[in-house]
C-alpha cells in the first residue's frame, strides 16, 4: 500500500485548491442567495402545488373543475382582466406621469409629491376603500352631493368596473411612481437634450426617447400591477359584490372560507395567475436583455438635471394640486373626519357638534397598541432591509451574470407574488411545527412570511435599477484591480441605491398592512399593527380605525420622509 | 452586444455547479415531509386518554365549591392560560382582565377570525404542537374541530343549565350571536320596518336591502323554519329570490353597519344585533327591535383540548365562563347561554343554526345561497 501514499497528499492539495476557489466570497454569496430566494419561494409553491394537484387519492385535477366549472368563469376572467388592466393602466399612467414630473422636470409643489404617492399606500386598503364610498357612492357620497345642483343625483358611482379601476388604480400607483422615480433618477439627460436640440418636441422626445429608455422599469411596473389588481380584495369585496361584479379573488375568498380549506381550487386559481406571471417574467426579461439600450448610467459622467417646463409649468402645477386633492386629500379628509365623530354621518351642523378625540384616546387604551407599533416596525424595518440587500446580489445573478439557470432565480423570487396569503401561512406553519429550530410561535416567523411575501416587489425594483447601470462601470472598477466584493460594494450598491430605496419604502410601507398570513402566524406578545387593525374593524369600531389610520400615515410618513433625506446623501445627486 | 463582465466568465463553471447544488438543496428541502395538505388530521393522542383527559374525567363529576376548590390550586400552580378565541377583542380583554383578576393564572390570548381559529388549531394538532388548551369560537369551527378529534368531554352543573342546541359534543354554548333584520331610522319609519322575513321580500325594498355575503348559515336555518311551517321549495326559493333581487351585497357585517348607520342602504336582512346595539348606543340611527322572530342564534362554544398543557387552568376558565363570565357577556351586550333571573327575550322565539345540517351538507348550502345572492341584479345607482 505504499504506493497509495504519495497519491493522497496529492488530492488533498487538489481538493484544498477546488475549495479555495470555491470559497470565493463571491461566490459563497451567490449560493447563499439563490439558495435563500430559492427556499423562501419553494417552501410555499411546493405545498400550493402538492395541494393542487394530489388528494388523498393521489393525482387529481379536480380542483381545477371546481375552480374553473363555475358557470359564472367567463364573466369572472372577463371582470377579472377588466378590472386588472384598467388598474394597472391607470396606476401606469398616474405613477409614470407624476414620476417624471417630479424627477425631470421643474414643476412646483414638489413637497406634494411625496406626500400623494406615499399616503395611499399607508392606508389600510379598506379604510381606502371605504372612504372612496363615503365620497362617491351615488347614495351618500359627498362628492355627488357636492355636484347633484348641476350634474343631478348619483354622477359618480364608485359601485361599478370604472369604479373599482378607479379606486384600486390609485392606490396601486405609489408603487409605480417609486419604480419610476428610480428609474428616471438613474437617466442621463443629455439623451433628452440632444433629441430637444435636433428639433423635436418636449412631447415626442417623451414619447420617443424617455419612454424607450425607461422600458424595463414600465414592463416590471405592468407586471406587478396587473398580479395585484388580480389578487386584490379589499375593493373587489366592497365594490364589486355590491352589484354582483365577481373576479377572481371573490373565488379564492370563497372557496378557502370552507373548512378543509378548498386548496386544490384556491391553488388551481393560484397556477392560473402563475402562469401569467411566469409568462410576464420572461418578456420583461426579454425586453431588459436588449443589453446596452436601456443602460443610462454608463461610465460617462453625468449629472441629472431637470427640464424646464415654460408655460406648461402653472399648468402641470395645476393638475398635480388637483391629483393631490383626489388622492390624499380626499380620503385622508373623510378619514380625519370620521376618526372625530361618535359614528359616520354625513357632515351637518350636529354631526361637527359632536366631534371629540375619544377615538383617539380609545386607541392609546389599547393594551397592545405599543407592542403592536414595536413590532410592526422592527418587522417592516427587518423585511424591507433584508429584502432589498438579497435582491440587490439577486439582481446582479439574474442581470449580469453569466450563470446558466440564473432566470430561474428571477422567476423563483417572482412565485410568492401569486401565492394567497392564507396559503402562505399555512405552509410556513405547516414547515415551522415541524423544524427543529424553535420558529413556530416567535417573531421570526413573521419575518420569514414578510420576507417571502415581499420578495417579488424587491427583485422587480433590483433588476429594473440593474438594467440601467452599465457594465463597463463594474469593469473597469475590475481592471482597476477591485475584487468582487468591492466593485459590488463601492459602485454597484450606490448606483442602484435610488431603485433600492424605492423598494425599500415600499416594503416598509405596505408591510404595515400584511394582514392575511400573520393572522394566522402570530402569537401573544407578537401582535403587529395589522392585527389591531383587523381587530377594531372586527368589533364595528370603524371610528377607531380611522384615527388608527390616520396614526399610520404620520408615523409613516415621518419614517419615509427621513428614508428619502437620507438617500438623497447617497447615488446620484440632482443638480 | 456582449456585454458579459470577466469574472462572470472566468468563475463560470464553478459557479454553475454551486448554484444547481443550491437548488438541489432547496428541492431535497422541500420535497421531504411527503403531503402536507392531502393527509387527514389525526387526533393527538394514540390510544388511551391524556393526562389532561383524565383530570377531565375526574373532575367532571364533581360540583359546587368542591369542583372549584380542587381547580384553583391545580390551576393556579399550572400558573398559564393559553387560550385561542375569535371573540371581539373588546369582549375578550374585558373577560381576560376579569378572570387574571379572580385568579393567579396568566392568559395568553391568540385572537382571530373563527376560520383561522380553526386552521391554527389544526396545524398544530397535526404537528403535535400544544399551542392552546382552550377554544372559543363558532359553533361550525367547534363541531369541525370536534370531528378532528380534538376536543374533550366537559360535563358539569353549569354546562347543563344550557340550551340543548348548545350542548354539544366535545363543546359547550359560551353565548348566543342573534341574526335579525336592521333598518336606518331616517330612511325606514316604525311603520315601514319590516315585521316578518317574509316582509324583506316586498319589492319596495328593491335596491335598499343590503345582504351579507357569508350568511348561508342564516339562509339554511330559515329555509328550514320556513319548510317546517309548511311552505314548499318554490315558495322559499321565490322569498329568498325577491330578497335578493335587487339586494346590495355586503362582505363583512361591520361594514354593513356602518354604511347602514351612514344610510348608503335602508334595511339590513341578517345582521348581528350586537353590531346594530353598539351603533344605536352611540346614537347613530339605527334599530333592530322589535324583532323580526324568529330571531336566528348562532351560538358560540368553549371546548377543552385533549392535549392540553394547562389542563386544570382550562377547566377553571371554561367553569368561570359559564359562571360568572356570563355576567361579564351580557354587559357587553351579547346574549349569554346560561340565562339566570330576568330574561330581556323571553317573549322572543328563538331559533338555533342548524348547525348539524350546516356541518354536513355546508358546502352545498354556501353554493345556493351564494347562486341566490349573485342573482341579485344589479341595480342602476339608486
Amino acid at each position: 500500500m505504499t504506493t497509495a501514499s504519495p497519491a493522497v497528499p496529492a488530492r488533498k492539495g487538489a481538493t484544498l485548491g477546488w475549495l479555495r476557489r470555491l470559497g470565493t466570497p463571491k461566490l459563497i454569496i451567490i449560493v447563499v442567495v439563490a439558495g435563500v430566494i430559492g427556499y423562501l419561494a419553494l417552501v410555499p409553491l411546493y405545498y400550493l402545488i402538492w395541494g393542487t394537484f394530489f388528494d388523498a387519492n393521489g393525482f387529481t385535477l379536480g380542483g381545477f373543475a371546481r375552480a374553473y366549472g363555475d358557470p359564472r368563469v367567463g364573466g369572472m376572467i372577463g371582470n377579472s382582466l377588466w378590472f386588472a388592466v384598467g388598474a394597472a393602466v391607470l396606476s401606469l399612467v398616474v405613477g409614470t406621469a407624476l414620476a417624471y414630473l417630479n424627477v425631470r422636470t421643474d414643476v412646483p409643489f414638489k413637497g406634494l409629491f411625496f406626500a400623494a404617492s406615499i399616503i395611499p399606500l399607508i392606508i389600510p386598503g379598506i379604510l381606502y376603500t371605504i372612504a372612496w364610498i363615503f365620497l362617491a357612492s351615488p347614495d351618500i357620497g359627498l362628492l355627488n352631493k357636492l355636484i347633484e345642483p348641476v350634474f343631478g343625483p348619483g354622477f359618480f358611482d364608485v359601485f361599478t368596473v370604472w369604479g373599482m379601476v378607479w379606486v384600486e388604480g390609485l392606490h396601486l400607483s405609489p408603487i409605480v411612481f417609486l419604480l419610476m422615480v428610480a428609474a428616471f433618477r438613474s437617466m442621463d439627460p443629455s439623451l433628452e437634450e440632444s433629441a430637444l436640440m435636433s428639433g423635436a418636441s418636449r412631447w415626442q422626445v417623451f414619447r420617443r426617447v424617455t419612454v424607450p429608455l425607461t422600458r424595463p422599469a414600465i414592463v416590471a411596473a405592468v407586471l406587478v400591477m396587473v398580479v395585484r389588481s388580480l389578487e386584490s380584495f379589499e375593493v373587489p369585496a366592497l365594490l364589486g359584490l355590491q352589484n354582483g361584479i365577481y373576479v377572481f379573488t371573490s373565488r379564492i375568498y370563497f372557496v378557502l372560507r370552507t373548512y378543509p380549506p378548498d386548496l386544490a381550487a384556491a391553488g388551481a386559481l393560484a397556477v392560473g395567475l402563475l402562469v401569467f406571471a411566469v409568462i410576464g417574467v420572461a418578456i420583461s426579461n426579454l425586453v431588459g436583455r436588449s443589453g446596452k439600450t436601456y443602460q443610462t448610467v454608463t461610465g460617462k459622467g453625468f449629472r441629472p438635471r431637470p427640464m424646464e417646463l415654460g408655460k406648461w409649468r402653472p399648468v402641470m402645477g395645476g393638475v398635480i394640486v388637483l391629483y393631490f386633492f383626489l388622492t390624499v386629500v380626499g380620503p385622508l379628509l373623510v378619514l380625519l373626519y370620521t376618526s372625530l365623530l361618535k359614528f359616520y354621518q354625513a357632515p351637518s351642523t350636529e354631526a361637527f357638534a359632536s366631534m371629540s378625540l375619544d377615538n383617539y384616546r380609545q386607541l392609546f387604551d389599547i393594551s397592545d397598541a405599543m407592542t403592536a407599533l414595536k413590532n410592526s416596525l422592527a418587522l417592516g424595518l427587518g423585511s424591507a432591509t433584508l429584502v432589498m440587500v438579497l435582491m440587490a446580489v439577486g439582481a446582479w445573478i439574474v442581470v449580469r451574470s453569466r450563470i446558466p439557470g440564473r432566470q430561474l432565480v428571477d422567476h423563483l423570487s417572482f412565485v410568492p407574488l401569486v401565492i394567497p396569503g392564507l396559503v402562505l401561512g399555512l405552509a410556513l406553519s405547516f414547515v415551522y411545527l415541524r423544524s427543529p429550530i424553535p420558529i413556530y410561535g416567535t417573531i421570526f416567523i413573521l419575518l420569514i412570511a414578510y420576507c417571502t411575501r415581499y420578495m417579488p416587489y424587491g427583485m422587480r425594483y433590483a433588476v429594473t435599477s440593474m438594467h440601467q447601470i452599465s457594465a463597463e462601470l463594474e469593469e473597469s472598477a475590475q481592471v482597476s484591480g477591485a475584487s468582487w466584493w468591492q466593485t459590488f460594494r463601492r459602485v454597484l450598491l450606490p448606483l442602484l441605491s435610488p431603485g433600492l430605496l424605492a423598494g425599500w419604502i415600499y416594503i416598509l410601507v405596505v408591510s404595515f398592512r400584511e394582514l392575511s398570513s400573520s393572522i394566522l402566524l402570530y402569537s401573544p406578545g407578537n401582535e403587529v399593527l395589522s392585527i389591531l387593525i383587523f381587530e377594531q374593524y372586527e368589533n364595528g369600531q370603524f371610528t377607531v380605525l380611522a384615527a388608527l389610520g390616520v396614526v399610520m400615515v404620520l408615523t409613516l410618513a415621518v419614517l419615509v420622509i427621513i428614508a428619502y433625506k437620507l438617500g438623497a446623501k447617497v447615488g446620484l445627486r440632482q443638480d | 452586444m456582449n456585454t458579459a463582465p470577466l469574472s462572470g466568465r472566468r468563475s463560470g463553471s464553478p459557479a454553475k455547479r454551486a448554484l444547481a447544488s443550491g437548488s438541489a438543496l432547496v428541492l431535497l428541502l422541500a420535497g421531504c415531509g411527503g403531503s402536507p395538505t392531502a393527509a387527514a388530521p389525526q387526533a393527538t393522542t394514540g390510544g388511551g386518554p391524556t393526562a389532561a383527559e383524565k383530570l377531565y374525567t375526574e373532575v367532571n363529576g364533581m360540583t359546587g365549591q368542591q369542583r372549584r376548590d380542587k381547580l384553583v390550586p391545580l390551576a393556579e400552580k399550572e400558573g398559564t392560560l393559553d387560550l385561542y378565541t375569535s371573540m371581539t377583542s373588546d369582549v375578550a380583554d374585558v373577560v381576560i382582565k376579569a378572570f387574571e383578576d379572580q385568579f393567579n393564572v396568566t392568559v395568553n390570548l391568540y385572537r382571530a377570525g373563527s376560520e383561522t381559529v380553526l386552521q391554527r388549531i389544526v396545524q398544530e394538532q397535526k404537528a403535535h404542537y400544544q399551542g392552546n388548551d382552550v377554544v372559543e369560537t363558532n359553533a361550525t369551527e367547534l363541531f369541525d374541530l370536534n370531528s378532528e378529534g380534538v376536543l374533550a368531554t366537559y360535563d358539569g352543573e353549569r354546562r347543563r343549565m344550557v340550551p340543548d342546541a348548545g350542548r354539544q359534543q366535545g363543546w359547550t354554548a359560551t353565548r348566543f350571536n342573534l341574526f335579525a333584520p336592521s333598518w336606518n331610522t331616517k330612511l325606514v319609519t316604525p311603520d315601514q320596518a319590516p315585521k316578518t322575513w317574509e316582509d324583506l321580500a316586498d319589492p319596495k325594498w328593491d335596491g335598499k336591502l343590503a345582504m351579507e355575503i357569508s350568511d348561508s348559515d342564516w339562509y339554511l336555518t330559515l329555509y328550514g323554519y320556513w319548510k317546517k311551517k309548511g311552505k314548499t321549495d318554490d315558495e322559499i326559493n321565490k322569498l329568498f329570490a325577491d330578497m335578493a333581487k335587487g339586494a346590495k351585497i355586503v362582505k363583512g357585517h361591520t361594514v354593513q353597519g356602518q354604511l347602514l348607520s351612514a344610510g348608503q342602504f335602508s334595511v339590513v336582512a341578517s345582521n348581528y344585533s350586537y353590531i346594530v346595539e353598539q351603533a344605536k348606543a352611540k346614537g347613530a340611527p339605527v334599530d333592530y327591535q322589535p324583532y323580526v322572530e324568529p330571531v336566528i342564534a348562532r351560538p358560540n362554544g368553549i371546548g377543552l383540548m385533549k392535549a392540553a398543557k394547562h389542563p386544570a387552568a382550562a377547566m377553571l376558565f371554561t367553569d368561570w365562563l359559564l359562571q360568572e363570565g356570563q355576567a361579564l357577556l351580557v354587559k357587553q351586550g351579547l346574549t349569554p347561554a346560561i340565562v339566570e333571573g330576568d330574561d330581556p327575550l323571553k317573549d322572543v322565539e328563538i331559533i338555533p343554526i342548524d348547525v348539524e345540517e350546516l356541518t354536513k351538507n355546508g358546502e352545498e348550502w354556501n353554493k345556493r345561497y351564494d347562486q341566490v345572492i349573485s342573482n341579485g341584479e344589479q341595480v342602476d345607482g339608486n
